[in-house]
């Protein structure tokens, strides 16, 4: 599937071009359809606290780790979830931040990339995502 | 196969703040609300899938 880059809201009359893909993250009986950059840079995925808090994660129980970013530090709590995107399914482990600001949901090397092929063409503002065929 | 490009730009336009919901083919924005919770709750009884994303944010300087 090739995906053409999205535009976002910039400062005033820019717009920004990012590889972004329609997620519905899954836990138990609740489902919260988003957006999710998809980040070759991220070693793991990520989520705001308000979305853990629309899935009904009990985030704050779960003992926070630590992890870091260009940006500084952050408090994080690993959750697992399934995911959908274009109608493939797959189990996602997870990290809920707080104080994400930004983007509220990130895929990465450890999700996404571990399920399919990610091809990036940002010279023709897309890229591709070919899921791996299961047996 | 290609999926066409999501046009956040043309879909907050006017949205400043909150979070938004979007129809499930990503062209219109369906409900708004000041919280995630509370779009949802306004885009409860709409029967399509309805994608949520925040409406107040700027992507220009982001690092990832």
């Amino acid at each position: 599937m090739k995906i053409h880059y999205s535009s976002l809201p910039g400062a005033e009359s820019t717009q920004i071009l990012m590889p972004i893909v329609p997620i519905v993250l899954i836990n138990g009986e609740y489902n919260t359809p988003v957006y999710a950059l998809v980040d070759s840079g991220a070693v793991g995925g990520v989520i705001s606290t308000v979305i853990a808090d629309d899935l009904h994660i009990n985030w704050k129980n779960i003992p926070p780790r630590m992890g870091f970013s260009v940006g500084g530090n952050f408090r994080f709590h690993s959750v697992k979830l399934e995911a959908e995107i274009f109608d493939h399914h797959f189990p996602l482990k997870i990290n809920v931040v707080e104080g994400i600001s930004a983007f509220k949901c990130i895929v990465g090397q450890k999700d996404l990339f571990q399920r399919a092929k990610v091809i990036f063409e940002a010279y023709k503002n897309q890229f591709e995502l070919i899921f791996r065929e299961y047996n | 196969m290609k999926f066409s490009k999501i046009d956040f730009v043309k879909l907050l336009k006017g949205y400043k703040t909150g979070w938004v919901g979007i129809s499930s083919d990503h062209k219109k924005v369906v409900a708004w609300g000041k919280t995630l919770k509370q779009v949802r709750e306004k885009s409860k009884k709409i029967e399509d899938r309805i994608y949520f994303f925040p409406s107040g944010e700027s992507y220009s300087n982001f690092v990832g």
